[in-house]
């Protein structure tokens, strides 16, 4: 099982891209010239991670105009913070795509007045001191197979609250009243289901 | 809380759930750079990243790459900073006296907004026109890039009825007012509000009343307008 239509289930022609144009090689080459105010390598590291970035948030958002306001925003983000990253230690996908699924779910919460709102934890959380030495291939085609499987093999509760908290960005508090359960219930459905995600990525995911 | 006793919620603190007590804890391991907590958070970024990387893939506009790097272009060479600085300081101040306004619960938004009006204030395209003799007690002054947005400031806006809104018009040099975006004043009569993205062929920009939602076209008349 799998949380439908969000998921792509099976190896698909544009995974089989993504997993190319992932290449991490150029990674430490792309984030000096970045730091250098080089405007060439913005236009490579879109063309790397801009799709990507572009899913993530459409994927939370379901909005393409307010995407495309929002990549913008991450490219413009990587761009003014580039100098706190450390090229030769940090993952830049993974840390640009921290930056792309922050902008969304502060777009989400933005919209609902009753949703908590922490920018400080948002800064904190796509701090680049979190990307460092982050295994750079965890963006590849073996991982994102890996993820669809761990996921697939949940119940469909742990689906449901990763995709809340994933997709709409809701705390576990929100969940619980959303899915009219004991906040105690859904605290564990949520451990169990991280818990089951990183033991069937600790290989592939952990040094 | 000790780092031993938050372990667990590392990875729900990565994905932004994490519940009170310890998503404050794991924030406050973190804002002192504690050894254990900031590798073991990256580790569960790790997973979150594993998940972003698993969503179904969709093209972007083709318009949206050359959007993209038109935000990020050079810095100004025409204008000097001493003439942009004190309008980025009073762009900067009155973000984020509107921050502060809400009770801190806009700051992300309100810090990507400052993002994008720095970068507007920067383009060396940027047009900008002041606004106050014909529009008393209004005043302000709008900056219009065609590749970035519009960032518009203003003081003394006149009270609005509860179920109203501004909204900005981009008024091109032919055709009808485009809609350009709602926006709210402050309880001290000021605003600052940004529209980001190319604005294409603009005589002037106007400021009208509307009704919540806005309006496709103005249904009153404007109580700004600047050529620019």
């Amino acid at each position: 099982m799998f949380i439908p239509g969000i998921f792509v289930t099976s190896m698909t022609m544009p995974g089989m891209l993504l997993a190319l144009e992932l290449s991490s090689k150029h990674d430490e080459d792309l984030a000096r010239r970045l730091q250098r105010r080089d405007s060439i390598a913005m236009a490579e590291i879109y063309d790397r991670f801009g799709r990507l970035a572009y899913s993530v948030i459409l994927s939370i958002v379901r909005d393409g105009a307010v995407a495309e306001d929002l990549v913008q925003e991450t490219f413009l983000r990587v761009w003014n913070r580039i100098h706190a990253f450390e090229p030769a230690r940090g993952a830049l996908g993974p840390w640009l795509l921290a930056i792309a699924r922050n902008r969304a779910i502060d777009h989400l919460r933005s919209l609902s007045a009753g949703m908590d709102r922490n920018a400080y934890e948002l800064d904190l959380r796509e701090h680049p001191s979190l990307f460092v030495d982050m295994e750079r291939d965890v963006l590849n085609i073996d991982h994102a197979r890996v993820i669809r499987q761990a996921i697939a093999k949940l119940s469909a509760n742990q689906q449901k609250v990763i995709e809340l908290a994933y997709y709409e960005g809701l705390s576990q508090t929100e969940m619980a009243e959303r899915m009219g359960e004991p906040p105690g219930t859904v605290k564990t459905w949520v451990r169990t289901a991280l818990k089951h995600l990183r033991e069937e990525l600790g290989q592939a995911v952990e040094a | 809380m000790t780092c031993e006793e938050l372990r667990q919620d590392y990875t729900s603190y990565a994905l932004g759930i994490a519940v009170e007590p310890e998503r404050s804890e794991i924030a406050a391991h973190l804002s002192r750079e504690c050894p254990n907590c900031v590798p073991g958070v990256a580790s569960a970024m790790a997973t979150v990243t594993a998940i972003s990387g698993a969503v179904e893939i969709k093209q972007p506009p083709r318009h949206l790459r050359r959007r993209v790097l038109a935000a990020i272009e050079p810095a100004p060479k025409r204008w000097s900073f001493g003439v942009v600085l004190p309008w980025i300081i009073t762009a900067a101040m009155s973000l984020a006296l509107v921050t502060i306004g809400i009770s801190g619960r806009r700051q992300g938004g309100d810090s990507a907004r400052l993002e994008q009006a720095l970068s507007i204030l920067n383009d060396p395209a940027t047009r900008d026109v002041a606004f106050g003799e014909t529009e008393k007690p209004s005043k302000g002054r709008i900056f219009v890039s065609a590749g970035k947005g519009v960032v518009f400031i203003g003081a003394s806006l006149p009270r609005i009825d509860r179920g109203k809104t501004f909204e900005l018009w981009v008024i091109p040099a032919k055709g009808n007012p485009v809609p350009a975006g709602l926006f709210q004043s402050q309880p001290d009569a000021t605003a600052v509000f940004v529209r980001p993205g190319p604005v294409d062929n603009a005589a002037a920009i106007s400021v009208t009343v509307e009704p919540e939602g806005g309006s496709a076209q103005p249904t009153t008349t404007p109580f700004i307008v600047t050529r620019l």
